[in-house]
């Protein structure tokens, strides 16, 4: 294609008027003739056996309608985030059980006509425990003897068996090492902390059907678990998703409320709503995976990596989650980003009796990457080499084997080291004079990433589409794609009026009901443009063959002359035009043709890249660290929606700041009590604490598994930003940091460390 | 949240009279930022809220270069924020109405408010602790003023009586020479309860310090004005000496605690970093 009417171009989104005036109605808005408000009881111990529920006083108080314990509700065995294809899942949550194994996991539900007493009843439910003994961290979960936090699985509270990623051989490349570097590394734990939390409701139709109205990532993924534990046939749950306040991954699990909602309303005979508190989705939700790293790297004096052994361990908390993908995605991760023909690397995932960690934007890259990385700068550091030289030199590229067991495409990473270090002017900052006036020292980083954009080989992806155009030329798209809110319904219509050769105006995009768009895998992944996108395409190509045959035989040309671009079908070497409304319309009283496109895809991998560089400014008396401007260098393929990717972008940095210097979510290691659940006490940086962020986006490594070679964009520049703030602030004050959140005191501490060492 | 009666009497007299009539269980509402909040999460189920927003009066902004300052119980943080009489005369009050919360609950919440919760952390006391500030107090009997100093007793305490209102708070007029200094530590340019506040406010006389107030927020179970560490500066000239030596006699004297926000040990360090910055800010403010 020559050039591109709407691809590149940023439109004004197709939600955009809804959210801005207010009218986008989210589940927690809707109405519902008669409806009942559920709470959740949720334990104040960690690890407990339920002895005795006594919900009779509970059950008295006047507008309370049903309460459920674990004998009321059934007792099935089932992943928490029960992805269909995926290779490696954890069976091991039941809807409630009779035991308990973290502080806050759902113990009672109660429906009643108000909130207010959805509350009180909850006070009025005794519940009587048999303390079990806990593991709140992996050394405890993993000492011989410990307590076990399941009786599944396999064994010694592993949730899995442990991944190894191989190639080469470590020990020879070692001894080829000029130097060895060793170091422990740590990963806290932040949550996703969406704007909007979770919150479903259900109803039951007199037929025996379930409709329910949910925030979530894979509303497919819930119809399909939710007739399984509740014995249904597919037509009978109807699951319908409108706008989202946002998912970051962790919303493609299930969190019991979704059963125990339909039950409920199953039991009352009429709708009921559950929707989280804040504190819940700290509670109850899904944090990101706390890691252990070990990392050890052989290099050459001239930078060749010989050699790379880690063993990463994962917390999961009380359940499996995305466990087994994390471990995966995250153990093979560390075999590529640098290149190295001697790879060992040893991933596990334990089970503790702390909140349970699932998917999160990143997927177990956040926690590698960021002991990768740092570890380079310190190679490049020890060689007396630039971080950023260092790190072209043995940056994956085209061919070379990636984490999925593909050949990678292109040098995108090469591409966005080389073009950040123009765009901040590298070489002079590296000699720059160094200001040491005043409590503030400034420094600069470099961080690299780079992140699949669809979740196989773990699991065998699919999307679907269908596209149809209407008898006056506009166009429906029908996709399963959620919108978590990050304009993916915006840029799969730009992708099918490109396809077509209509204008953006002219297609409308139906989702978010499973009874009407084609079964989807769920939007997360990174895959929702290469995916989603992609298949958008496919369809969309199948409409515009049957609507270029239609004006080719009107036209009496044959197919090939037929051109069609903005509306406007022309037919090639000519000045004859007609618009594709005149094409479609009905003829002397013949009805106007039904064209409908559908498609089914199965995309592989494909990889993007991203360099991002960072100026921070540490305070030397507080300890505080503060981000002045990051530079981020993403290579994405083709750029569908410019706006919408640097608003990722941005969004990622802002999420990936907060990891690095503010946000921990703390468990008291005694009891299991979480400390901060909530936005007091839980600090993510806000708009006024925001760098400044110049964006560059590049098109070098197209892949052709998505729509014109556009790759993947929403994870990827949370992964970059970790490393190159902590290697910024290394540059800045020399002190060098192995974990996140890298909290003021720590420095401060770190510095009188230092200083009372050079005394 | 419990259901509660609701009034807006329009006099001090009707509001305390229905207080009384409900026994003491009431609260009284001005701009509601932390009642409400308060009321939502159960930590206060009040039987009765009695809005104090349609008494006469109680608005009351006014600056006399004699008398000082006078704010009424519904003057806003933004308000305060956003008058350039505060910024002129009251930096570090300003300041502080500036750093708390965000705009949009500044909007709504009043410095008297912020007084009468007494959190340790709260943004305005110790700015006006430093300015020697009081408080007129309307109850059954009468009207008084007291001093601010010892009117917070303990986190969430006050010697208020239920049946009390703060109706207005005095500061007075700054000598020539003065200097007001606000800092707060924390991790956030707003939306943040300070880890750490220091206040000074500090006249300077004939090249030697004639007036101190320091006084620290968030490292005791109330806010701490630190006499300790005046003294070595009253009378004398700020060498950058004394002013260091201030500043560790701050830090010796604060009695923080560890909490999920700091350590105790850093919290000490930062009164030391944060008293030092304020003493040479606010004296370069008059050089």
């Amino acid at each position: 294609m020559t050039a591109f009417s709407i691809i590149g171009k940023s439109v004004k989104r197709n939600d955009l008027i809804d959210k801005v005036t207010g009218s986008a109605k989210y589940v927690a808005d809707m109405q519902f003739p008669g409806l009942l408000y559920g709470k959740t009881l949720r334990s104040n111990v960690a690890h407990a056996r339920i002895l005795r529920i006594d919900a009779s006083r509970a059950l008295a108080l006047p507008g309370v309608k049903a309460v459920l314990t674990h004998s009321d509700v059934p007792r099935v065995l089932h992943a928490g985030s029960p992805h269909p294809r995926s290779a490696s899942l954890s069976c091991d949550q039941y809807i409630l059980d009779d035991k308990v194994r973290f502080w806050g996991e759902s113990v009672a539900v109660v429906a009643a006509t108000s909130e207010e007493i959805a509350e009180e009843a909850l006070g009025l439910i005794q519940v009587e425990y048999e303390l079990l003994p806990a593991v709140f961290t992996v050394e405890e979960a993993l000492r011989p003897g410990a307590p076990l936090v399941h009786d599944l699985g396999p064994g010694g509270n592993q949730v899995l068996d442990p991944v190894t990623c191989q190639r080469g051989d470590v020990e020879k490349g070692f001894q080829e090492a000029d130097l060895i570097l060793e170091g422990d590394y740590e990963g806290g734990r932040p949550v996703p902390a969406y704007m909007e939390p979770n919150v479903c409701t259900c109803q039951w139709d007199p037929t025996g059907g379930l409709t329910v109205w949910i925030s979530t990532q894979t509303s497919f993924m819930v119809r399909g678990i939710m007739a399984e534990v509740l014995g249904l046939p597919l037509n009978k749950v109807r699951v319908l998703v409108d706008h989202m306040g946002g998912g970051f991954g962790a919303k493609q699990d299930l969190f019991q409320t979704e059963f125990l909602c339909a039950l409920l309303a199953r039991k009352t005979g009429r709708p009921v709503r559950m929707e989280f508190t804040r504190e819940e989705t700290f509670l109850g939700g899904r944090t990101r995976h706390p890691a252990r790293i070990w990392l050890k790297q052989g290099f050459k004096k001239d930078g060749t990596i010989t050699a790379r052994q880690a063993r990463i361990v994962y917390t999961s908390g009380a359940y499996g989650s995305h466990g087994p993908g994390v471990t995966n995605v995250g153990t093979t991760a560390l075999a590529s980003l640098y290149r190295c023909e001697n790879i060992h690397v040893v991933g596990s995932c334990v089970y503790t009796n702390t909140p349970i960690a699932g998917a999160f934007r990143g997927f177990g890259v956040v926690q590698a990457y960021y002991a990768l990385d740092i570890q380079m700068d310190e190679a490049a550091v020890a060689l007396g080499m630039d971080p950023a030289e260092l790190k072209l030199r043995n940056a994956v590229r085209e061919g070379d084997v990636a984490p999925s067991g593909h050949p990678l495409i292109g040098h995108g990473l090469e591409d966005c080291i080389r073009r950040g270090k123009e765009e901040v002017g590298w070489e002079a900052l590296r000699s720059r004079e160094r200001d040491e006036h005043g409590p503030v020292r400034r420094g600069w980083g470099l961080g690299c990433e780079m992140h699949g954009s669809s979740a196989y080989p773990g699991i065998k992806e699919q999307g679907n589409a269908i596209v149809k155009m209407n008898e006056d030329g506009t166009v429906v798209l029908f996709t399963g794609t959620a919108g978590l809110g990050t304009g993916t319904h915006t840029v799969q219509a730009q992708i099918v009026a490109e396809e077509i050769g209509v204008t953006f105006e002219s297609v409308s995009v139906v989702h978010g009901d499973t009874d009407a768009v084609p079964w989807d895998i769920g939007a997360f992944a990174s895959h929702t443009t290469y995916m989603g996108g992609r298949v958008a395409q496919m369809a969309a190509a199948e409409v515009k063959a049957q609507l270029v045959a239609r004006a080719a035989l009107q036209q009496a040309v044959d197919p090939s002359q037929i051109e069609v671009r903005d509306g406007v079908v022309s037919v090639k070497g000519t000045d004859r035009s007609v618009s594709v409304r005149e094409v479609m319309m009905p003829k002397r009283g013949i009805p106007a043709p039904q064209f409908v496109g559908s498609a089914t895809y199965h995309p592989t991998k494909s990889y993007s890249f991203a360099a991002h560089f960072v100026e921070v400014a540490v305070d030397i008396e507080t300890g505080a660290v503060k981000v002045l401007q990051v530079v981020p260098v993403h290579e994405v393929g083709k750029v569908i929606h410019p706006v919408a990717a640097a608003g990722q972008i941005e969004g990622g940095i802002q999420q990936g700041i907060g990891h690095t210097l503010y946000e921990d979510f703390q468990i008291d290691l005694k009891t299991g009590r979480s400390l901060n659940p909530n936005f007091v006490d839980y600090k993510m940086p806000l708009f006024m604490d925001m760098p400044t962020i110049r964006t560059v986006l590049l098109e070098t490594a197209p892949d052709p598994g998505g729509p014109w070679g556009a790759k993947g964009i929403g994870e990827d520049p949370i992964v970059a930003i970790g490393p190159a703030i902590a290697n910024a602030i290394y540059d800045a004050i020399g002190v060098r940091f192995h974990h996140y959140p890298i909290k003021p005191e720590q420095v401060l501490a770190a510095l009188q460390e230092r200083e009372g060492g050079a005394q | 949240m419990k259901s509660f009666d609701y009034f807006e009497p329009h006099s001090l007299e009707e509001a305390v009279g229905l207080q009384q009539q409900g026994q003491g269980r009431g609260c009284w509402l001005a701009g509601g930022t932390d009642l409400l909040v308060q009321m939502k999460e159960h930590v206060r189920q009040p039987g009765l809220v009695i809005n104090l927003k349609k008494i006469r009066g109680l608005d009351d902004f006014h600056f006399d270069s004699v008398t000082g300052l006078r704010l009424g119980a519904l003057v806003t943080a933004r308000e305060v924020e956003t008058s350039p009489l505060a910024h002129q005369h009251y930096a570090g009050l300003a300041r502080a109405c500036t750093d708390f919360a965000s705009i949009q609950v500044r909007n709504r919440a009043t410095v008297v408010g912020n007084i009468c919760r007494a959190s340790p952390s709260a943004d305005t006391l110790p700015p006006l602790l430093a300015d020697d500030a009081s408080l007129c107090i309307h109850g059954p009997r009468g009207t008084r003023t007291v001093a601010l100093e010892g009117f917070c007793t303990a986190p969430g305490r006050t010697i208020l009586a239920p049946d009390e209102i703060v109706t207005h708070v005095l500061v007075p007029a700054p000598a020539p020479g003065t200097a007001k200094v606000y800092l707060k530590h924390g991790r956030r340019e707003q939306m943040e309860l300070a880890t750490v506040g220091v206040a000074v406010s500090l006249t300077m006389s004939r090249g030697r310090c004639s007036r101190l107030g320091i006084v620290l927020g968030a490292v005791a179970p109330t806010p701490l004005r630190v006499p300790t560490a005046e003294a070595l500066l009253l009378d004398e000239e700020p060498t950058r000496d004394r002013v260091h030596a201030a500043a560790a006699a701050a830090a010796q004297a604060c009695q923080p605690i560890s909490d999920v926000r700091a350590s105790a040990g850093y919290r000490r360090q930062m009164v030391e970093v944060l008293t030092r910055r304020a003493l040479v800010q606010a004296l370069e403010v008059l050089r």
